[in-house]
């Protein structure tokens, strides 16, 4: 047992130190120092060794940190709970977390490579591999648990003893899980798998999770008392649940099949994700023989690829739309309701509309655009030496812009007129030019993004021949794109200032983008070999 | 015509992959290109396309008029997976590619003609390309870069995984089209090289060398080019 705990864990780790050690030598400055031959140079691999000890730890104790800072600390900061809730409001949401976590994440049911390396490729023992490995899990989630249910349960009112229990009650859940689905296999030859857990249990997931947060919200908790006896429930039941864990001995016919289609995966690696993103891709190629078109040259390759990817790139857009005008109605039919909402959106409106550049970034499609344009048309068209002539690419761009904006306008636009409804609806403002500044403002930030995406894919051109992103200078620069748009959360400027601000940089960016485009795409608009 | 590759050399990390290639094709005859696994075919063929920048040197045509560099238009390259635009049916990829190159293209043919030269049935013509067999595509990239007559056609494995019939086809089509142009074609079938190619060039210790088949029947040549592939895998 303990020679298989130690071989396991090596082949983890030595999985874990290769992982790190091949990330930071796909790192953008990085790359260029680092020499091919990092696999074999002790201090890299003592270093990668020491992340790797770092990182498990971290798991054992960082995650159910975040976990229950995010899941229950965040969310009854939330409620205004009344006093002397705490406790158990706390119970309440943990117990139908921890139920729907059962189902999720148990690590037996998880197809992972470690497993495949350990069981199938390297034959280890199946049955002492997977005791060995579950039970370490077990004592991480006590080990994990027992300090974050102290850490949060006390402060917010539970008894040591009933913080104490949550280990248990959380590790038994899981226990209790794997026993039942080693016996559903063994009777009915049920293979769980619990990246699939199938509709059933989504819908109990979702019926914990409404639970969870749902009656809180009504100011309904569970008693303290109840959660306590189920939380009993579940440890006694997890500690019955051992002896069928280790009873069971088909661990190894088990795993073959849950792990059948792992050879692919690890063949391939990222190649066998960027093939099914591929052939999700092409399916969205319309096959109405009806669509035809009377142009010519890249007007004709154009007006095809837009109309045959219609549902991709127009649906989104429409549904956006759609949304924007749901919500337009809501607000507006809300206002007599609802005290305070008018004042609080004018508020809104009149000083923060720097706010809705983040809204934006999450509403434009430029980057599924350009995926599109890259898989299904200039993935195949870019071998063709005919195609990458400085003068065929750059027009070609020019049709592309007009296309994605088009593309991004619907959404950018009902936000623009959507937002300056509500401005008059909220008691409006004094100037009425900001109605109109409001407007274009908005369908600028539409714009802006898109002339972005679309740039920064001429310019880095980011995808191989396998169809898989691999620049990390433009997954650096959309990371940079995301946090400037989500610090524009915090800018507080008047519409009058920002509307011309933002006219002005959208014009400018536009300019630069393309003088950038004509000067560089020619060379930089290439297969990445 | 001839195409001159002078000096060129490719590495990957400090891995030098073509260190010095030099050499001279003449117009009329098809290379076979062999070489072991990772011997960096595929990498010169993708530096001659623009796809990867060399790390030094440099190729161009050698004309009556005297020598010019190569540019795109020059060069054709069928890859051994087919890529074409699966969004389109074989006869919008056609018009679209006889749209862009209107005015250039010598002697244009109407559309059904090019496909009755590759041979592909008239159903499958306004068929979408994703429905398209690997063979079909493959005959729709290797007529998409005839059509343009290019000076160079660059052939990277063309004939592998296409079935008995097709390859018999493709085989054909290459002899006839050799005349004007130079072919280099790169394969791991001896035989194949054998029996389709003019002149056989080993791409070897990353430089290229023909290997001189005077006087020497088939059996004695495939010993020669043996040899000079196993002493590569003992360098």
């Amino acid at each position: 047992m303990l020679k298989t705990l130690r071989l396991s864990f090596a082949l983890r780790n030595t999985y874990r130190v290769n992982s790190i050690l091949y990330s930071i030598k796909q790192m953008p400055l990085l790359r260029r120092v680092i020499p091919g031959t990092v696999y074999q140079i002790r201090g890299f691999k003592i270093f990668a060794n020491v992340i790797s000890a770092v990182w498990e730890l971290v798991s054992a104790f960082l995650g159910k940190y975040l976990y229950f800072l995010i899941m229950i600390g965040g969310w009854m900061g939330l409620y205004r709970l009344p006093a002397g809730a705490g406790g158990r409001a706390f119970l309440h949401m943990l117990m139908f977390l921890s139920l729907a976590g059962m189902l999720l994440n148990t690590y037996m049911f998880n197809p992972t490579k470690d497993k495949y390396y350990a069981m199938i490729l390297l034959g280890m023992d199946a049955r002492e591999y997977t005791l060995v490995n579950f039970f370490y899990a077990i004592l991480k989630v006590l080990a994990g648990f027992a300090l974050c249910g102290f850490l949060f349960g006390l402060p917010v009112g539970c008894a040591p003893w009933q913080c104490l229990l949550i280990p248990f009650f959380v590790a038994g859940l899981k226990l209790l899980m794997a026993a039942y689905a080693l016996r559903d296999y063994e009777k009915r030859k049920n293979m769980r798998n619990e990246n699939e857990p199938g509709k059933c249990a989504w819908l109990l997931i979702a019926l914990c999770v409404a639970a969870a947060y749902g009656l809180p919200a009504l100011r309904v908790f569970v008693p303290a008392e109840a959660s306590v006896a189920v939380m009993c429930a579940g440890a006694l039941l997890g500690l019955l649940s051992v002896r069928r864990i280790l009873a069971f001995q088909d661990y190894r016919l088990m795993y073959k099949e849950l792990l059948a289609g792992m050879p692919l995966l690890v063949q391939m690696g990222g190649k066998a994700a960027a093939k099914v993103q591929q052939e999700q891709s092409l399916k969205n190629i319309s096959a109405d023989r009806s669509i035809t078109s009377s142009k010519k040259g890249f007007e004709y390759l154009n007006e095809l690829f837009v109309r045959r990817h219609k549902k991709i790139l127009w649906r989104s857009a429409k549904r956006i739309a759609l949304a924007e005008l749901v919500l337009l109605a809501g607000c507006l039919l809300a206002f007599p309701f609802v005290p305070g909402l008018r004042a609080g959106i004018n508020e809104l409106l009149v000083t923060s509309l720097p706010y809705f550049v983040f809204v934006m970034y999450f509403l434009n499609r430029g980057t599924g655009f350009t995926a599109a344009l890259f898989i299904n048309c200039d993935h195949s068209l870019l071998t063709y030496s005919f195609y990458k002539q400085p003068g065929f690419i750059l027009k070609l761009f020019q049709i592309r812009l007009r296309e994605i904006v088009k593309v991004n306008l619907l959404p950018g636009a009902g936000m623009g007129a959507g937002l300056a409804l509500l401005l008059y609806a909220s008691g409006g403002t004094d100037a009425p030019l900001e109605y109109g500044l409001l407007f274009v403002s908005v369908v600028c930030m539409g714009i802006f993004f898109s002339v972005h995406y679309l740039t920064l894919y001429y310019l880095l051109q980011p995808y191989n021949a396998g169809t898989e992103l691999k620049s990390g200078t433009y997954k650096a620069v959309t990371w940079a794109t995301y946090l400037v748009s989500w610090a524009m959360i915090q800018v507080k400027l008047p519409i009058l200032l920002f509307g011309v601000l933002m006219i002005a940089f959208c014009v400018i960016y536009c300019v630069v983008a393309s003088i950038l485009v004509y000067r560089f795409a020619p060379k930089t608009f290439r297969l990445r070999m | 015509m001839k195409f001159v590759i002078g000096h060129l050399s490719k590495s990957f990390d400090k891995k030098a992959v073509l260190k010095d290639i030099d050499f001279s094709f003449e117009e009329g005859k098809i290379y076979g290109l062999l070489g072991r696994n990772g011997a960096g075919k595929t990498t010169l063929f993708n530096c001659l396309n623009g796809d990867l920048r060399p790390d030094g040197g440099r190729f161009w045509f050698e004309e009556e008029a005297g020598p010019r560099n190569a540019v795109p238009e020059d060069i054709g390259y069928v890859l051994s997976t087919p890529t074409v635009p699966e969004f389109m049916t074989g006869r919008e990829f056609l018009k679209f590619f006889m749209d862009i190159h209107e005015g250039r293209i010598r002697d244009p043919r109407p559309l059904d003609e090019y496909f009755d030269y590759m041979s592909i049935d008239a159903e499958d013509r306004d068929k979408l390309l994703k429905d398209y067999s690997h063979g079909m595509k493959n005959k729709m990239q290797m007529l998409i870069n005839i059509i343009a007559k290019p000076n160079l056609l660059l052939l990277d494995e063309p004939l592998t995984s296409l079935d008995v019939v097709v390859a018999e086809e493709m085989k054909g089509l290459l002899r006839s089209l050799k005349g004007e142009r130079i072919t280099i074609f790169s394969t791991h079938i001896m035989d194949l090289a054998l029996d389709l190619c003019d002149e056989i060039v080993l791409l070897n210790h990353g430089v290229l060398e023909i290997v001189d088949k005077s006087d020497l029947d088939g059996k004695e040549f495939k010993e020669r080019i043996l040899a000079a592939l196993r002493e590569e895998s003992h360098a």
